[in-house]
């Protein structure tokens, strides 16, 4: 996905990415991301719990605020993991 | 700028290692694959999102379960094809053929990956414009970048151009 987000910038689109897997995001040069410690598979955040997936969404959401390339921004979110 | 600064090296490197062992001994052993890797970033503008048209792409191999094929998840060698569907489809509609992360959390709540009703309370709400009637997913196990390269990120880029979106959210599983 970091080379989708990559691939969207060069054509002119800005896109944003957030993910838990901030190491492949970081070697690929990913333009606009936010990284969690939530697990994979729960992208956004624990089932049902909307807010914190509104919360993942519009923090990820300001990315298009800046011009890119911008710095990662880390997001205090996890959960507890079954 | 490139998407992959270093294809043909990364390409050298697959095919001797990873893809060699997996033809060899028909077993994937990502201690042999190289991440790919680059050096410079792309820059691109700022938007508003309010006033803009945004594409939702996934790449958790959600598919309609009742009428579309789902993704060859189980093949070592990946599925590069993409599936589109409206972005008011019914939740239940909504099935993941992916066998590369633990279903445990989309089983209890699809939006954990794809958050089509909460993206389309955003759109009420005005943080969002405008949501691009189509959703673009595809199986994120793409082992040969060259045809996520190729074949992938092109159809994706095609489909985005085609709905004349304003931006992209992309989430990975």
């Amino acid at each position: 996905m970091s080379l989708l987000n990559r691939a969207f910038e060069i054509e002119g689109i800005p896109s944003v990415m957030t993910t838990w897997r901030d190491g492949v995001a970081r070697m690929a040069q990913a333009p606009r991301v936010t990284f969690t410690k939530l697990p994979r598979g729960a992208t956004l955040g624990a089932p049902h719990d909307v807010a914190q997936k509104r919360r993942v969404l519009e923090a990820t959401f300001e990315l298009f605020k800046q011009e890119a390339p911008i710095k990662p921004v880390i997001l205090d979110e996890t959960m507890d993991e079954a | 700028m490139d998407i992959l600064e270093n294809r043909e090296a990364w390409a050298e490197h697959f095919e001797a290692n990873w893809l060699a062992h997996y033809e060899k001994t028909g077993e994937t052993d990502f201690k042999q694959y190289q991440y790919v890797r680059n050096e410079e970033v792309p820059s691109g503008k700022a938007i508003d999102l309010s006033q803009s048209k945004l594409l939702l792409v996934t790449s958790s191999g959600a598919y309609l379960r009742d009428s579309q094929t789902a993704f060859d998840a189980p093949n070592p060698l990946g599925d590069y094809s993409v599936r589109t569907f409206p972005h008011s489809t019914e939740l239940t509609e909504i099935a993941f053929a992916h066998e590369h992360y633990n279903h445990q959390y989309v089983d209890q709540d699809v939006q954990s990956v794809l958050p089509l009703r909460i993206l389309e309370n955003m759109q009420a709400e005005g943080i969002i414009g405008e949501l691009a009637e189509t959703v673009v997913s595809f199986h994120g196990y793409t082992p040969d970048v060259r045809r996520l390269l190729d074949e992938t990120i092109p159809q994706i880029i095609g489909l985005a151009k085609e709905q004349q979106v304003d931006a992209a959210l992309l989430i990975p599983v």
